[in-house]
């Protein structure tokens, strides 16, 4: 893959935050719609086009954890508060590659996290789990060898404890299943097709009605 | 069937036994392998091998195997770990068909030396295709030879059956063989891997996947060099035989970069959680639950559906089956309309009549409770019957009442019991009846409710795979 071919060439052992949703939005993977920004310039027009709110973070392969070191501003409902949003992320982002990426603001509160890791033993192994905050608090997940087939799939949505997160609760739509299943599929092609990604974690995949969106993605290199 | 399996049959049904290192010392562990053989009624001939001695358990002695004419088929092994290269290389000279190595030192050992000794006996004996069973285990057992390849000579108390356990751990063996002999779970074969040497979780299946005696295999496992050739091998098989398994051990703390998420949180044992769905091996949590799965397997059909009857004696047994049954995705049917009728003219209204049923009422009415049970079989919204009696001194010839009308069902659908007296009131009806096959006894509700839940998860996985 092209991308992951130049990152490695630069020097980088993960791909940032838009370079990951390339990749996966490239095996169909849903992911936000965003825009890569380095100057303030075009700061008003990409809102617009990406319609407030909007979410505006750092975005560099360097900067991982980006919520603990406050570079995320969410919720962002218009132009000036866009701006100041901005420049603070920018001034804190001393020593790294300034770049932004400006997002659409993906709604709903139930937060699954899906990935991908390559174990010595089994090869690349599927996860599917309750994301966001309680993806460390419940470790609720479950995993699949690759390649998945769709049964795997759906079964490994079905064995997490927390799996009614899934169904249709408090006028929340039902998570559409088949898209989840695909998007775990999808994990493990990426897996088996591409030797030198190490990991992908996708956290949060925010259920948005019943549609999962990939909200943050890393994708980790190695060999 | 290669080498190694063909072997593997021989080493299993042999007619001449060595035991390299066999003692009459009882300090020594070459003497209660002598005991175990001995004491476990092998009908073949067994050969002491110490060069010390002319005579033990007494019976003659060889110095070596080679001084000994006629042929080897199986060589138990319990010398010190240095001599064994010496030994090997006399057991390929004497065409021995398998080894039980039960010496301990090799790749289990810190020091280097003992994997560079484990590499050297490999050498010696994989051109030869002589399956070696260990190093370091306590041995095995196949009970329907009478052989008791261990250091155990209590093994051979157990029933013979139709359960295959293979397990990575002495001490878990040890552990689900003496839990089945208070179960009376029957076996076929015991066998501890110990440190694979060259036969692994793999080719053990393959081998009992052809074994007549088994039906069920039931697996012990920590953690394996090559766990995709063991998945491999159990997808190969196509769930010709249900393989159930309890996995201990944690994960590995990975050196990896908490960068991400997914790769902190591969904890490998999740990891062989889901190769083993997809292979469709049924996982278990606890030994305890393993070994009455294990028991289910081999003494009961496997329910067509979901839907169960809970029968119970008294009222509390029944509830506490039910909340397990509910929690495991077992169904608590609704009754047809015939049986609900009949049900209606064995109990009065005071009675729990609906599933579950209470048959308190008709505590004292054998044919009541026949009647019960009977219209219950006939019920075809009914997978499974779980009964649960509790034995009351007023009532104390229940059971052999019972046993008449149960023992002529024989099971048309898997009836999972629970079956309760004080030690010794019961024992000799409940064990009849589990041997005619009239059902399957547990010690409480909540565990034979689970195992009618792990069959029904079986054949959930049977159908999904289309097996």
């Amino acid at each position: 893959m092209k991308i992951i071919n130049e990152a490695i060439k630069k020097g980088q052992t993960a791909l940032s935050e838009f370079e990951s949703k390339q990749l996966l939005a490239s095996y169909g993977i849903p992911v936000t719609r965003e825009a890569l920004l380095e100057k303030e310039g075009n700061l008003i027009k990409t809102a617009d086009d990406i319609g407030y709110p909007i979410v505006i973070k750092a975005c560099s392969p360097d900067i991982s954890h980006k919520t603990e070191k406050g570079l995320i501003r969410v919720d962002i409902r218009n132009d000036d508060e866009a701006k100041i949003a901005f420049n603070e992320i920018i001034a804190d982002m001393n020593g790294n590659e300034r770049t932004v990426l400006v997002q659409e603001m993906v709604k709903g509160k139930r937060e699954l996290v899906a990935g991908l890791t390559r174990d010595a033993q089994f090869g690349p192994c599927v996860m599917f789990g309750l994301g966001g905050i309680f993806t460390e608090i419940l470790k609720d997940i479950s995993f699949r060898v690759a390649p998945l087939e769709k049964l795997d799939a759906m079964e490994m949505m079905q064995e997490i404890k927390g799996r009614k997160i899934l169904d249709s609760i408090r006028g929340m739509d039902a998570a559409n299943l088949d898209i989840l299943a695909d998007i775990l599929i999808a994990l493990g092609r990426i897996g088996l097709e591409n030797k030198n990604i190490k990991e992908i974690d996708i956290n949060p995949l925010i259920l948005s009605g019943g549609k999962p969106v990939a909200v943050d993605a890393l994708v980790v290199l190695g060999v | 069937m290669n080498l190694i399996q063909t072997n593997l049959e021989t080493m299993f049904n042999p007619e001449i036994v060595a035991v390299i290192g066999a003692s009459d010392n009882s300090g020594k562990l070459g003497f209660h392998v002598m005991k175990s053989l001995i004491n476990g009624g092998f009908s073949g001939k067994i050969i002491p091998v110490n060069p010390g001695s002319p005579e033990i358990w007494g019976l003659k002695a060889y110095p070596s195997i080679n001084d000994y004419d006629d042929r080897i088929d199986l060589a138990i092994v319990v010398v010190p770990a240095k001599l064994v290269p010496g030994v090997f290389t006399e057991c390929v000279e004497k065409n021995v068909k398998g080894i039980v190595l039960i010496t301990a030192g090799f790749k289990e050992i810190d020091d280097p030396a003992g994997a560079n000794l484990h590499k050297e006996i490999a050498n010696i004996v994989d051109p030869a295709g002589i399956p070696v069973i260990g190093p370091n285990t306590f041995g095995m057992i196949n009970f329907h030879a009478n052989l008791n390849a261990s250091f155990t000579p209590e093994f051979s108390l157990l029933k013979k059956g139709k359960i295959a356990l293979v397990s990575q751990s002495g001490g878990i063996s040890h552990l689900l063989g003496f839990l089945a002999m208070r179960a009376d779970a029957k076996f076929s074969k015991i066998i501890g891997l110990g440190n694979r040497l060259n036969v692994d979780f793999a080719e053990i299946i393959d081998y009992l996947m052809d074994d007549s005696d088994t039906n069920v295999i039931m697996l012990y496992m920590e953690g394996i060099d090559n766990p995709m050739r063991f998945i491999e091998t159990v997808k190969k098989h196509r769930n010709k035989k249900p393989v159930i398994i309890y996995k201990t051990g944690s994960s590995e703390k990975s050196d990896q970069a908490v960068k991400s998420h997914t790769g902190s949180m591969a904890g490998k044992h999740e990891i062989y959680e889901g190769a083993f769905n997809q292979a469709g091996i049924l996982v278990l949590d606890s030994a305890e639950s393993l070994l009455d799965t294990a028991k289910a397997f081999a003494s009961s059909e496997i329910p067509e559906g979901p839907g169960v009857a809970v029968l119970s004696g008294q009222a509390g047994p029944g509830l506490a089956a039910c909340d397990v049954c509910e929690a495991c995705g077992l169904k608590i049917v609704s009754f047809e309309q015939l049986t609900q009728q009949k049900i209606n003219e064995y109990l009065p209204p005071l009675a729990l009549r609906t599933n579950p049923v209470d048959m308190g009422p008709a505590w004292y009415n054998a044919s009541a409770q026949s009647g019960i049970v009977r219209a219950v079989m006939n019920d075809s919204n009914v997978d499974a019957i779980l009964l649960l009696i509790m034995f009351a001194s007023a009532n104390a010839n229940l059971l052999r009442k019972l046993s008449e009308f149960l023992t002529e069902f024989k099971q048309s659908k898997p009836i999972i019991s629970c079956i309760l007296a004080p030690p010794g009131v019961w024992d000799d009806d409940i064990r009849r009846l589990e041997e005619a096959g009239a059902l399957v006894n547990y010690p409480t509700p909540e565990q034979a409710a689970r195992a009618t839940a792990a069959l029904w998860e079986y054949k959930k996985i049977k159908v999904r795979n289309n097996f």
